[in-house]
């Protein structure tokens, strides 16, 4: 009970934080009744979901401080689970997200182990290799569709079992249930025991082994709450009805969730969820507006990667360390 | 002072009324297509040909053309909507399968277009056709060959071209004419030329499933496959594909591969001298333009199936005249991609004319009915005629053949269908020496 008070806890932010969180959230309740178009509520799911892959990459990136770059396997793990479930048995995916999450913690458990042997560098090169063994398995298992990937069936009438609706609104408030459980989650995290010991350990290793942290334990415990990411990945098999190794396990898309928590501001909870409202938008309205557009088709990845260059060159605590910058400056 | 402010009122409204007006008067009614491509990202170069091809075959249909004899050339406008115009509206999808879906509801629910067009990548025409299938709006799809598009059971999706199991069956004709002697030019080659095959697809979708339907021919007309790789087409490097190509030592050598992949693979298998009898690419790649641009004369002997080869015009007159507008405009032929573009916009330009409405339903009946005669096509195909999947029944593939000429310049010959030839076929493949 304390547990759950501490979740919904926000008074150690400042007023600014809590209002401004209060208002995101009226306007994430209010957003499909305020009449943008279509794309735009697409590109508030992706924002979503993103957040949420964020948050969870939180956990072991920012709080704890280990550069994982291959958050896209437990993603893909979510993916595969409630795809293969539904094509081969017929489970609903109320059933097959939990086990997609399960078997994602379980497989980041299994792989943390040997893995947390490593530190910096040469671990965020494992996450890496272990993203790429999975994904070529995936690519070459004939059995889960190999390269081909796996295709969902469409429903005729829409089927909350199975998570399929004609309208977008139902998968943007699901998504949103799931956005914020996480940051729910998140906040009591951070002032979790854990959470003060990953903090520990990201800023002396030593120091916190003196004080009898068993460090590689934590660390394999955030990296294995970290799997709950699979959640979102279990959302994209139902979002897109197709899946294959490149669009669910991708190293880019590893890439990708590490570069919106880490310009957002990697260790905040705020950090990810500002990351991605930053990155999303940017990466698909200049990608649909420019895209089609003749003379300008590549200007959206200039800009974009422009963006990120000045951000990360002026602040490398990220958006949310120039926030606080200025905060700092103002006060 | 008051009379000034009078004026200048009556200017700014005057002023107002000519942006406003004209437009409501002059605008014709159009009709909205949705084309999706990959624009940027590593197919860029593919989805900016298509597009060009796709903008000059609305532009022959919406303006009267003169010397195109094809009916629509004729039609300034879909005739039976009032002389509606056709306007394409391009999405780049990347190559990205959950950015096409994205881009498909945007252009289904935002641009409000009456059908799809697209999407080129396989994968990415998975789910956008998913989205079609979820509106109800029809997609007719002109450039994706993996051969379960069509096996899904979806009632709004359409497809032009012909895919891999017809071609690679062409494929493995032509191996079986070359031991037949079939082949013009080459006499019967002993079997144990030809007997030992590998192949090398890129591993999304569509190179997967190249790579499944190159087996059970392979297996159906009696060839061994020696080595079977699947690589990412992205990938920096394919030096260790290519090393595991050559050393299995294969008579025949077999790609599907993308534009930036295939010109490093046979970069790469330039710089190791590989040598080999038989040498293929399934299309994409092979038979862009920038293919020969990029790698000239070292080209010469590799074989690519496609659907349209510049020298059909020597016996389809449509063919070379559509062509020759294509190549005065943007200086290159058409391939066998940019073809099939001509061809999707086409379809829909005929479907559309035939429905004689856009109500989705009227132009699912007319794509379901609908039946292009050959002599309206670019293509070599006998028109185009769906079956109760969706599939084109009428077309037709060709193999092509890269042949350098006495002046030092690379020309693609047609070798297969035998008929057809335009050509003797270069055998073995020379390699590069």
């Amino acid at each position: 009970m304390e547990k759950l008070k501490d979740a919904f806890d926000f008074r150690d932010f400042s007023r600014a934080e809590q209002v401004g969180f209060t208002i995101f959230s009226i306007f994430l309740l209010l957003f499909p009744w305020l009449g943008a178009g279509s794309f735009v509520k697409v590109v508030m799911i992706q924002f979503l979901l993103f957040s949420l892959f964020g948050m969870g990459w939180n956990t072991i990136g920012g709080y704890g401080g280990q550069v994982d770059l291959g958050k896209a396997q437990c993603v893909g793990i979510g993916a595969y689970t409630v795809a293969l479930t539904m094509v081969w048995w017929k489970i609903p995916f109320w059933v097959s997200m939990p086990m997609g999450i399960l078997l994602a913690v379980g497989y980041s458990f299994m792989i943390g182990y040997p893995l947390f042997r490593l530190k910096g560098h040469y671990f965020a090169i494992a996450t890496i290799a272990t993203s790429l063994v999975l994904q070529d398995i995936f690519a070459n298992w004939k059995l889960v569709g190999a390269a081909k990937g796996i295709e969902l069936p469409i429903h005729d009438h829409p089927d909350f079992l199975y998570m399929q609706f004609k309208s977008d609104t139902y998968y943007y408030y699901f998504i949103m249930v799931l956005f914020y459980v996480a940051i729910f989650y998140m906040n009591w995290f951070r002032r979790s025991k854990l959470g003060y010991q990953l903090r520990m350990i990201k800023d002396d290793e030593d120091a916190a082994e003196s004080l009898g942290i068993d460090i590689r334990w934590c660390k394999i415990k955030a990296y294995s709450i970290s799997a709950f990411v699979a959640v979102g990945g279990g959302f994209m098999a139902v979002y897109n009805l197709y899946i294959d190794p490149v669009s669910v396990m991708d190293l880019d898309l590893s890439i990708k969730i590490a570069l919106m928590a880490m310009l957002g501001g990697a260790g905040s909870l705020w950090g990810p969820i500002i990351g991605a409202a930053f990155l999303v938008p940017l990466d698909r309205f200049l990608g649909s507006w420019l895209g089609g557009q003749k003379g300008l088709i590549g200007l959206d990845f200039m800009i974009y990667a422009m963006l990120i260059m000045v951000v990360s060159a002026y602040q490398p605590r990220g958006i949310w360390g120039i926030i606080e910058q200025f905060r700092r400056k103002g006060s | 002072m008051k009379y000034r402010k009078t004026v200048l009122f009556s200017i700014v409204v005057f002023l107002s009324l000519l942006l406003i007006v004209p437009p409501l008067f002059a605008q014709e009614k159009e009709i909205r297509i949705g084309v999706l491509y990959p624009l940027s990202g590593a197919a860029a170069t593919i989805g900016r040909d298509l597009q060009r091809a796709a903008e000059l075959t609305a532009e022959i249909i919406n303006n009267k053309t003169p010397g195109v004899d094809i009916p629509m050339a004729q039609w300034a406008g879909i005739p039976n909507l009032g002389g509606a115009k056709i306007k394409l509206i391009f999405a780049d999808h990347r190559g990205e399968p959950d950015r096409g879906a994205d881009l498909a509801k945007r252009l289904i629910l935002d641009d409000k277009v009456v059908g799809l067009m697209g999407a080129y990548h396989s994968s990415v025409t998975k789910t956008v056709s998913a989205v079609a299938e979820r509106y109800g709006i029809p997609m007719i799809n002109d450039s994706s060959t993996s051969p379960e598009l069509t096996k899904r059971g979806l009632k709004w999706f359409w497809r032009t071209t012909p895919h891999d199991d017809i071609f690679n069956k062409d494929l493995f004709e032509l191996l079986k004419g070359l031991t037949e002697g079939k082949v013009k030019g080459v006499k019967a080659i002993p079997k144990d030329q030809l007997k030992n095959v590998a192949y090398a697809c890129e591993n999304t979708e569509w190179g997967s499933s190249v790579a499944k339907s190159i087996e059970g021919f392979a297996k159906e007309y009696g060839f061994n496959i020696t080595k079977k790789i699947l690589y990412n087409a992205n990938s920096p490097d394919l030096t260790s594909e290519a090393k595991a190509l050559v050393s299995v030592k294969p008579d025949v050598m077999l790609f599907a591969s993308y534009l930036s992949d295939s010109l490093l693979m046979i970069r790469t298998l330039k710089g190791m001298k590989a040598s080999t009898n038989f040498f293929w690419g399934q299309d994409a790649g092979f038979e862009m333009a920038d293919f020969v641009k990029t790698l000239g004369t070292d080209t010469n002997g590799v074989l690519t199936r496609t659907v349209f080869i510049a020298k059909i015009a020597k016996v389809k007159k449509v063919a070379g005249q559509v062509n020759a507008l294509y190549k005065e405009k943007y200086g290159d032929d058409l391939t066998g991609a940019t073809a099939r573009s001509v061809v999707g916009v086409q379809t829909w330009a005929y479907v559309l004319n035939k429905a004689g409405s856009t109500d989705p339903k009227a132009i699912q009946k007319a794509c379901n009915e609908i039946n292009i005669p050959a002599n309206d096509l670019v293509m070599p195909w006998a028109g185009v005629k769906f079956d109760a999947t969706g599939q084109n029944i009428l077309g037709r593939g060709l193999i092509g053949q890269y042949q350098k000429t006495k002046e030092g310049m690379i020309d693609l010959e047609i070798i297969y269908p035998f008929e057809l030839a335009t050509a003797n076929m270069i055998y073995p493949f020379p390699g590069w020496k």
